[in-house]
């Protein structure tokens, strides 16, 4: 894969410049993390919903699964830590079996019927009290562990495991994009029957791509848990697992990889650091107006705009 | 030879087709004309496995094509140019030629097929970096002709290729369309321009209600019998 030299410029400031210039501000490093983790689910979103035109407001399931599978995995099995989170992402992979027949459904049939799906998860954490420890939830949740002499549970350690999986999806996205089966999504978007009459199995790359995304999403769901120790059913399966990804998928680009990270990092820490401060609760009310905004201003996100303006300046100089 | 024997079909309870049979020798142009209404598209659906049958059956020499998958055709060696020609806008011509070459097998071939489809449409390669959604319509209709040509099919099916395009359009369309034929492809075309269709054709059917009504070698069809039964009711 061809990588850029601001790209890898990009890679080294995050794994270097970020911990040594900031690790010590812990604020600044939960936020960033924090803005990292809803990166992570809008770019497993968007896979879906920018690539495939598949928009689903079920994601907060598989960030859910993910999660409790790698809380209970670790605490009731003993599995250690890191391999759970693999295995959350797979817990959500087999949750998204269950969801396979949406996927007959198109545009907002298919929003709708994958968030009543995702509803059904929530329930069954809460009501299956004996594994999941019901609407009390599961405290103490195993900690990253210290590899290494490092400790990976620190604000610094967990930024580091963090960044580490976006830059795999970030990979994982590109490949697909430039694949013969990222052409094809991007077909779908346009006529689903077209992309069938030139010989795509539309059916089984549409459930290939919901694994795929379900699989990130969980292994997301299961880092958060193992970094805030936490868990229960209404704060795993919240809908702002979902919407606050699909606003910085959104806003940050349409069909671009760093669309989703960079509106989600800008969505996030602008709504916490500035609009938080103006208005305590309700805040989430001027990211809907900011979002409004940029569909009619720049319908393309946040990077045509950010290009546009590099553009004038190379004009101007 | 397709043979389409007996077909119902139709979407849901309103059922379109009623006991259609056509056969298509190998190697010649096949055309179906009718009014708008008449169930050509919804024939051509069924071939493809987008509309599923109720009563009857498709044979591809001998074999039944009926029950088989949409995105198995091109394996078969059946393509389709659907009608409106259905391009993805969002794409670049080159990635549309791209798409038509999908199922693993055409993948090998799909740059020579590629170089072949330009060579036909000169004026997809002085485009082919530019997205699909800038072509006019004339140069749509090639895009899709060129894409249902990537894998390099037996059988072509093709839905109403000259449907709002220019006179001139049409005339180019139409030679392309006698220069698959001379290649020894199999085509179903789907015409309203019964002139030009009969024209190029060796065999043509009339379809009108969801009925064939009139079958003949394009030979001894004389238009003005023709349009007589076409404006019937």
């Amino acid at each position: 894969m061809k990588m850029s030299k601001t790209g890898l410029a990009v890679i080294f400031a995050a794994y270097v410049l970020v911990p040594l210039l900031l690790g010590s501000n812990s604020y600044v490093m939960s936020l960033i993390v924090a803005a990292m983790i809803i990166g992570g689910i809008a770019l497993a979103w968007a896979l879906l919903g920018n690539l495939g035109g598949m928009v689903s407001f079920g994601h907060s399931a598989f960030f859910g699964v993910g999660a409790y599978v790698s809380a209970i995995l670790t605490m009731k099995a003993g599995v250690p830590v890191l391999a759970a989170m693999l295995l959350g992402g797979v817990g959500a992979v087999v949750a998204s079996l269950a969801m396979l027949p949406v996927l007959r459904l198109r545009g907002p049939y298919f929003a709708l019927a994958i968030l009543a799906y995702a509803h059904i998860f929530k329930i069954l954490a809460t009501e299956w009290t004996s594994v999941t420890g019901g609407s009390a939830g599961l405290a103490s949740v195993p900690r990253f562990p210290t590899l290494m002499g490092f400790d990976l549970s620190s604000k610094t350690g967990s930024y580091l495991i963090v960044l580490s999986l976006l830059l795999v999806f970030i990979a994982a996205y590109r490949v697909i994009r430039s694949s013969h089966y990222g052409i094809a999504l991007r077909a779908m978007h346009d006529s689903e029957d077209a992309t069938r009459v030139v010989g795509v199995n539309s059916t089984l790359l549409k459930a290939l791509m919901l694994f795929v995304s379900a699989f990130m999403t969980g292994v997301i769901g299961a880092f958060n848990v193992h970094y805030i120790n936490f868990l229960e059913p209404d704060y795993a399966f919240s809908g702002l697992w979902v919407t606050l990804p699909i606003v910085a998928a959104i806003f940050g680009g349409y069909r671009t990889i760093l669309g989703p990270l960079v509106g989600a990092v800008t969505v996030y820490l602008v709504d916490q650091l500035i609009f938080k401060n103006l208005i305590p609760s309700g805040h989430q009310l001027i990211l809907g107006a900011l979002l409004v905004a940029m569909i009619i201003f720049s319908p393309g996100g946040l990077m045509p705009l950010l290009r546009k303006g590099t553009r004038r300046k190379h004009a101007a100089a | 030879m397709l043979e389409i024997a007996n077909v119902r079909a139709g979407y849901g309870a309103i059922n379109i087709l009623w006991d259609v049979s056509i056969s298509v020798p190998t190697g010649q142009l096949t055309t179906i004309i009718g009014p708008n209404g008449a169930g050509k598209t919804t024939l051509l659906r069924a071939i493809m496995g987008l509309v599923p049958l109720s009563q009857g059956s498709i044979r591809l020499n001998g074999e039944p094509l009926d029950g088989s998958s949409t995105w198995s055709m091109l394996e078969r060696g059946v393509a389709m140019i659907p009608e409106g020609r259905m391009i993805f806008k969002d794409m670049t011509i080159e990635e549309n030629l791209m798409l038509g070459a999908f199922p693993k097998a055409q993948r090998a071939s799909a740059q020579a097929n590629c170089e072949k489809a330009y060579a036909m449409f000169p004026r997809l390669s002085e485009r082919r970096t530019q997205l699909a959604g800038t072509l006019s319509g004339g140069e749509a209709q090639m895009l899709a002709m060129a894409r249902g040509l990537m894998s390099d099919p037996k059988l072509l099916i093709i839905d109403e290729p000259s449907l709002g395009l220019a006179p001139v359009v049409v005339n180019e369309l139409f030679e392309i369309l006698a220069r698959l034929k001379a290649e020894g492809r199999t085509i179903v075309l789907v015409e309203q321009n019964t002139h030009k269709a009969v024209g190029v054709a060796d065999h043509v059917h009339l379809m009108q209600s969801g009925k064939v009504v009139l079958s003949k070698p394009a030979a001894e069809v004389s238009l003005e019998a023709l349009h007589e039964l076409y404006f019937a009711h």
